[in-house]
């Protein structure tokens, strides 16, 4: 009797203690499922990943406007995150982390690509610009995606956080390392051309 | 009671997120969960203790070296209570600049006010603990010159040491802003450097300790600034 309750007590302890500690994956936020993944959980990662990826690459493809450029962002990202999860400090918040090197590592790309050199067409000049203004289409959704588009990129970027990233304006400064106020006056001129340009809409019955 | 602002976005339909192919998907699962083994790095506080020791190291030694060379005994009490009350701000300075904040602390705005006041309070500090005062002309030739010279390199030096030990101590943690921590590291160090080299030095005059010992604090700013982006940021 002594013997088996002194065998079974360890084991139960630590299911006890187990169970306390770590919420199941599902229920976990996504700061623990950070640390579980550090730990060298590879299941906290693919919960992580499931979480954060749609909001992350929403944000990379409205960065880009390029549906290829932002998966291989993505790529990037998230081999940074992996390659860097050791000095990922307990207690900071994930999202604006992730994010915050997804942008960096989508401005390195960006001058990367900038020094890089044109190719030249058949007759050996420079391919042109295109400029062409593209039309609002019908669908007011579409139009919204077409008037972001349209907004010069820090008050898009600004809006992609707070609207579609669904961070606070406290984290999205510090995305974008701004100040509160820069982030807030951002999201309001932004506000304020895209209302210019879907002004048609609400004129429409 | 006031009612809440609306939101004037609120009513535009805005995408959702979206997720990524699923090939995309599951190549990044497969390379990111492929051998995958514990990591964990430093705590914030062993990282915060790591640097206060090295420059606390390095302030030990400037004292060893006034005793060496036999400073007056006011001037080496007056360098290490100097050390001990700097230690504390650049404990501050690591904890609000480097550990995980929310909130207040956590804004962009404190860590820049952060990083003009430090250098700036440091100068300061460093004009009232100056006991004498020579002329530029004079400081500027001669063996006060030459002083100056040899202490600013030495403080130089301290100062690389400390900034370089905060910098690798927090190496790939701040994705944000990581010049600004850099900065802040150089300022940390170029501190713990000239408070080791004041301890040691017995030269009271000011515009001795502002180049030889101010100056170098600016400089490992400088430094840290350019160093910050590369070593900081994941």
């Amino acid at each position: 009797m002594t013997a088996y309750s002194v065998s079974i007590w360890p084991a139960l302890e630590a299911a006890c203690l187990t169970s306390e500690r770590s919420p199941s994956l599902a229920e976990s936020t996504s700061e623990q499922l950070m640390e579980r993944y550090v730990d060298g959980e590879a299941e906290a990662f693919e919960f992580l990943y499931r979480r954060v990826s749609p909001n992350l690459m929403g944000y990379l493809l409205r960065l880009t406007r390029n549906r290829e450029r932002a998966e291989d962002l993505l790529q990037i990202t998230f081999s940074k995150i992996h390659r860097a999860r050791g000095s990922f400090l307990k207690g900071a918040p994930v999202l604006p982390w992730i994010l915050a090197i997804a942008r960096r590592s989508f401005l390195d790309e960006r001058r990367s690509a900038q020094v890089r050199t044109e190719d030249l067409s058949p007759d050996g000049s420079l391919p042109e610009q295109q400029n062409e203004e593209r039309p609002l289409p019908a669908e007011l959704s579409d139009a919204l995606e077409v008037a972001l588009d349209r907004l010069p990129e820090n008050y898009r970027e600004a809006i992609v956080l707070t609207k579609i990233t669904g961070l606070s304006v406290a984290e999205a400064a510090s995305v974008l390392g701004a100040t509160e106020t820069a982030v807030k006056l951002r999201v309001h001129r932004g506000y304020t051309q895209l209302r210019k340009e879907l002004e048609q809409y609400s004129r429409t019955p | 009671m006031s009612m809440p602002k609306p939101d004037p976005l609120a009513d535009l339909p805005w995408p959702k997120p979206e997720a990524p192919g699923e090939a995309v998907s599951a190549k990044i699962c497969g390379a990111c969960t492929k051998n995958l083994c514990p990591k964990r790095g430093l705590s914030a506080l062993s990282r915060l203790c790591l640097c206060l020791a090295v420059s606390g190291l390095v302030a030990s030694f400037g004292y060893w070296f006034g005793v060496r060379h036999q400073r007056s005994e006011l001037g080496l009490r007056v360098g290490l209570y100097g050390a001990v009350a700097w230690g504390l701000v650049q404990a501050a300075v690591l904890y609000i600049g480097f550990a995980p904040r929310r909130g207040v602390l956590g804004s962009r705005s404190v860590r820049v006010g952060l990083a003009v006041l430090f250098p700036v309070l440091f100068l300061g500090y460093l004009s009232y603990a100056a006991w004498s005062y020579v002329p530029f002309e004079q400081f500027s030739h001669g063996a006060r010159a030459s002083h100056a010279f040899f202490c600013g390199l030495i403080a130089l030096g301290f100062g690389a040491i400390v900034g370089g030990c905060v910098l690798l101590a927090w190496r790939g943690t701040d994705p944000i802003t990581p010049r600004l921590s850099g900065t802040l590291a150089g300022f940390v160090g170029g501190v713990g450097g000239a408070l080791a080299v004041g301890i040691g030095c017995p030269s009271h005059e000011a515009w001795h300790l502002w180049t030889a010992h101010g100056l170098i604090v600016l400089a490992l700013g400088l430094m840290g600034f350019v160093a910050g982006r590369r070593l900081l940021s994941p």
